[in-house]
């Protein structure tokens, strides 16, 4: 699904986000990168969704080659991705129903059937009662579950997301990791940046360790060991 | 793109236009300001012609003779005149006709021509050019050619004036692209400085539209008819604005001054002039548009 292959960011003068990365992710696998602040977590993110282009090196998504592509290429890559972020990244001015219904919309799918679409997501999340609220109304977790939903409204082959709970509190965090392994299950590859080392312990799957831009671990945990 | 996105796309126009109303009437407001005084230089300049074209249809060079010529020295004369390739038409005034077209002239102070002679007028011709030759240059080469025959007196042609209307309408012709050219440059500043606000109002949408994988062109379309319909609109109110200050001179032009007679009077632009003007303020509304999103969206000019 995803492979990356001796993959830097130099960003000017001489600042190495990452260094040499190899890294192979298999389809339906769900991964998270660790690392402290700084590790090149959110770089790697970045890179696979291409907000950014990597210096050297070659990154391969879903069997193309994304490491020089152009605006067109770019939008459609994306379109196959689901994205998540710590910020939730809403439209305050939309409804949970809209904000979801946005992004079905703008990749083509007709108006009712994106909003139908997203009903049906935000319900299966448990918001059904608020999808007309705007996010100011929401809660951070539930502000949270209708980013998810968008992020799964183009039914994504790769969902990644960039400390998804870093905003939650601890009952928040977990309910919405439960959400990620739900949408693993269904047999979408899941990649997850955070620097909580609780979740981890906590969710037990394949951890890939990144410090000061290079990749140090990669655990991958007994099958018993796998959280569910 | 397909139909969904286009109904979203003309979705956000209008929230757009609701959202940012007062911006947008500005917009249009600045570009039909720009377009009047456009406009106003092509009217004036369309005026000019017109009267250039009807005083160039009077170009005459008038030939007086010396006496009055037995008929067959003036058939000889007015075939030799007709002759001449550069002469149009030639007419025959007779004393009798010259002094009742005096008289006529005078109008209500004909009375002071009482007991004067009625064959006190020369008898002339009235030689019309054709319409190349209807210039002073030609005027005078054929007046040279005139004089040497027999029984012509004196000779007159078109005074330096009529050249010199010409040299303005083509100094008007050229204010107009020049100060033209300058408008258009600041009028795109303008719509450009709008689409950046419209732009920056919206920057979390775009950032978030990107995200999900929008193609560029739906992200830029909403903006780029933004700008078209100020264009249009500005170019519109403008016409509209022209045709106001066009009755209000067509009043007052024709009483003071009797010399757009001969042009047929004042008239307005045509639909060609009109429709230059709405399709230029179509082109700024665009080009407004497209330039600023350039400038922010560079990474999709790839």
């Amino acid at each position: 699904m995803v492979r990356l292959f001796r993959v830097s960011k130099i960003y000017p003068p001489n600042y190495a986000a990452l260094a040499d990365i190899h890294l192979q992710i298999e389809k339906g696998e769900f991964v998270f990168l660790n690392g402290p602040s700084g590790a090149g977590k959110t770089t790697l993110l970045r890179l696979l969704f291409r907000e950014e282009e990597a210096t050297e090196g070659q990154i391969i998504v879903n069997g193309r080659n994304i490491t020089r592509l152009n605006g067109g290429a770019v939008a459609r890559l994306r379109q196959e991705l689901g994205l998540v972020f710590q910020e939730f990244k809403l439209l305050p001015t939309l409804t949970a129903l809209e904000n979801v219904a946005l992004a079905a919309e703008v990749v083509g799918t007709p108006r009712r059937e994106g909003r139908k679409k997203a009903f049906h997501l935000l319900r299966e999340l448990g918001l059904k009662d608020k999808h007309d609220c705007k996010p100011p109304a929401l809660s951070g977790g539930e502000q949270q579950r209708v980013a998810i939903a968008r992020a799964l409204v183009n039914d994504p082959i790769l969902v990644l997301a960039d400390e998804p709970t870093g905003n939650l509190d601890a009952e928040m965090a977990e309910e919405t990791m439960r959400l990620f392994l739900r949408i693993h299950e269904q047999g979408t590859t899941v990649v997850i940046a955070t620097h909580d080392t609780g979740l981890l312990q906590r969710f037990s799957h394949r951890v890939v360790y990144l410090q000061r831009g290079r990749l140090v671990g990669d655990s991958k945990p007994a099958d018993g060991e796998r959280s569910a | 793109m397909r139909l969904t996105q286009t109904s979203f796309v003309f979705r956000r126009v209008l929230k757009s236009l609701k959202e940012l109303f007062w911006t947008h009437i500005l917009t249009s407001g600045t570009m039909a300001m720009t377009l009047f005084i456009f406009g106003g230089f092509l009217l004036i300049q369309e005026n000019l012609h017109g009267l250039l074209r009807g005083w160039g249809s009077q170009v005459q060079v008038f030939v007086y003779l010396e006496k009055e010529l037995a008929p067959e020295e003036l058939d000889q004369l007015l075939k030799q005149v007709r002759s001449y390739p550069d002469v149009e038409r030639v007419r025959y005034v007779s004393k009798t006709e010259a002094w009742e077209k005096f008289k006529q002239t005078l109008g209500a102070q004909a009375g002071v021509l009482e007991g004067l002679k009625a064959d006190i007028l020369p008898a002339s011709l009235e030689i019309a050019l054709k319409g190349p030759h209807r210039t002073r240059a030609a005027a005078e080469a054929l007046a040279q050619r005139l004089r040497g025959l027999r029984g012509v007196g004196e000779v007159e042609y078109p005074e330096e004036w009529v050249e010199k209307l010409g040299l303005l309408v083509l100094g008007i012709q050229w204010a107009k692209w020049v100060l033209g050219g300058f408008l258009f440059v600041a009028t795109l500043l303008i719509v450009g400085s709008t689409v950046r606000l419209a732009f920056l109002a919206r920057r979390d949408e775009i950032e978030i539209m990107q995200l999900v994988g929008a193609p560029a062109g739906l992200i830029k379309a909403p903006f780029v008819i933004e700008g078209m319909i100020q264009g249009v609109a500005g170019a519109s109110v403008a016409l509209f604005g022209l045709w106001l200050f066009f009755l209000f001179l067509h009043d007052r032009i024709p009483a003071s001054f009797g010399v757009f007679a001969p042009g047929g009077g004042l008239h307005f632009l045509d639909l060609q002039g009109s429709v230059v003007l709405v399709l230029l303020g179509w082109a700024m509304g665009t080009g407004g548009s497209l330039f600023s999103l350039r400038q922010f969206l560079k990474r999709w000019s790839g």
